[in-house]
């Protein structure tokens, strides 16, 4: 099935974004483990393979579409040096992959494609999530600084 | 953090280097090898130092601000 240029040119730029958080996390995620802050290296692990899934579905809607899917382009990694600024840069990039989302989504509906409309609400629900979680961990370490939330993550 | 990830080269040096004299992209180039290889740090890293070069220059004129009222004092 033959696909919208515009639709497709937005996928490929989500794709990359999530190219981008696939690797910002993993590294992220091994920084963590590597300081023995396994419960911080759980979740960004995972994180990072949802990612992954998001990529996953991105490339098999843009291959049904008759597109190519861009594997080649990754955007700027944020890789902190220590823990509560990776937290931060996540949620950063986190931000912006939402925001790019958001603006695809708009450009689906215009060109009346909903399915990858849907398909990018999905991956907007998980983002959301995952932004909030970060939010949460960011307020945490103000309230109770970054010494006593490093100790509950180990 | 980390400005170039594929020379290892973070926020923190870029500022201490500025603060020991370097002020250029080129320069930056050279002795720490930033936006040498993939290149997407370029931006990122004209940034930092644009940054860094402008807190040097805040820094210095009100040091001297404060010299100046040492004298007349
Ligand atoms: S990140 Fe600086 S050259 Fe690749």
């Amino acid at each position: 099935m033959l696909g919208n240029q515009q639709v497709l040119q937005q996928l490929n730029r989500v794709l990359t974004h999530k190219l981008t958080a696939i690797n910002q996390y993993f590294l992220h995620a091994r920084m963590y483990q590597n300081w023995g802050l396994q419960a911080l290296n759980d979740r960004i692990y995972k994180a990072s393979i949802h990612e992954m899934k998001y990529a996953d579905d991105i490339i098999e809607r843009i291959l049904l579409l008759e597109g190519l899917p861009n594997l080649q382009e990754l955007g700027k990694l944020l890789i902190g040096e220590a823990p509560a600024e990776m937290l931060a840069l996540d949620a950063k990039l986190q931000r912006s992959d939402i925001d790019a989302i958001r603006e695809a989504m708009a450009i689906c509906e215009e060109q009346q494609d909903y399915v990858s409309r849907d398909m990018l609400n999905h991956i907007l629900d998980g983002q959301e999530e995952h932004v909030d979680w970060l939010d949460t961990q960011l307020d945490l370490i103000e309230q109770m600084g970054v010494e006593t939330y490093l100790q509950s993550k180990l | 953090m980390y400005v170039c990830l594929c020379k290892g080269v973070s926020d923190h040096t870029i500022r201490q280097a500025v603060d020991d004299g370097l002020s250029s992209m080129r320069e930056l180039r050279q002795q720490y090898g930033v936006a040498s290889q993939c290149g997407c740090c370029k931006q990122c890293a004209k940034e930092v130092l644009a940054d860094a070069l402008q807190q040097k220059q805040r820094r210095f004129a009100q040091e001297s601000l404060i010299d100046t009222d040492v004298c007349y004092a």
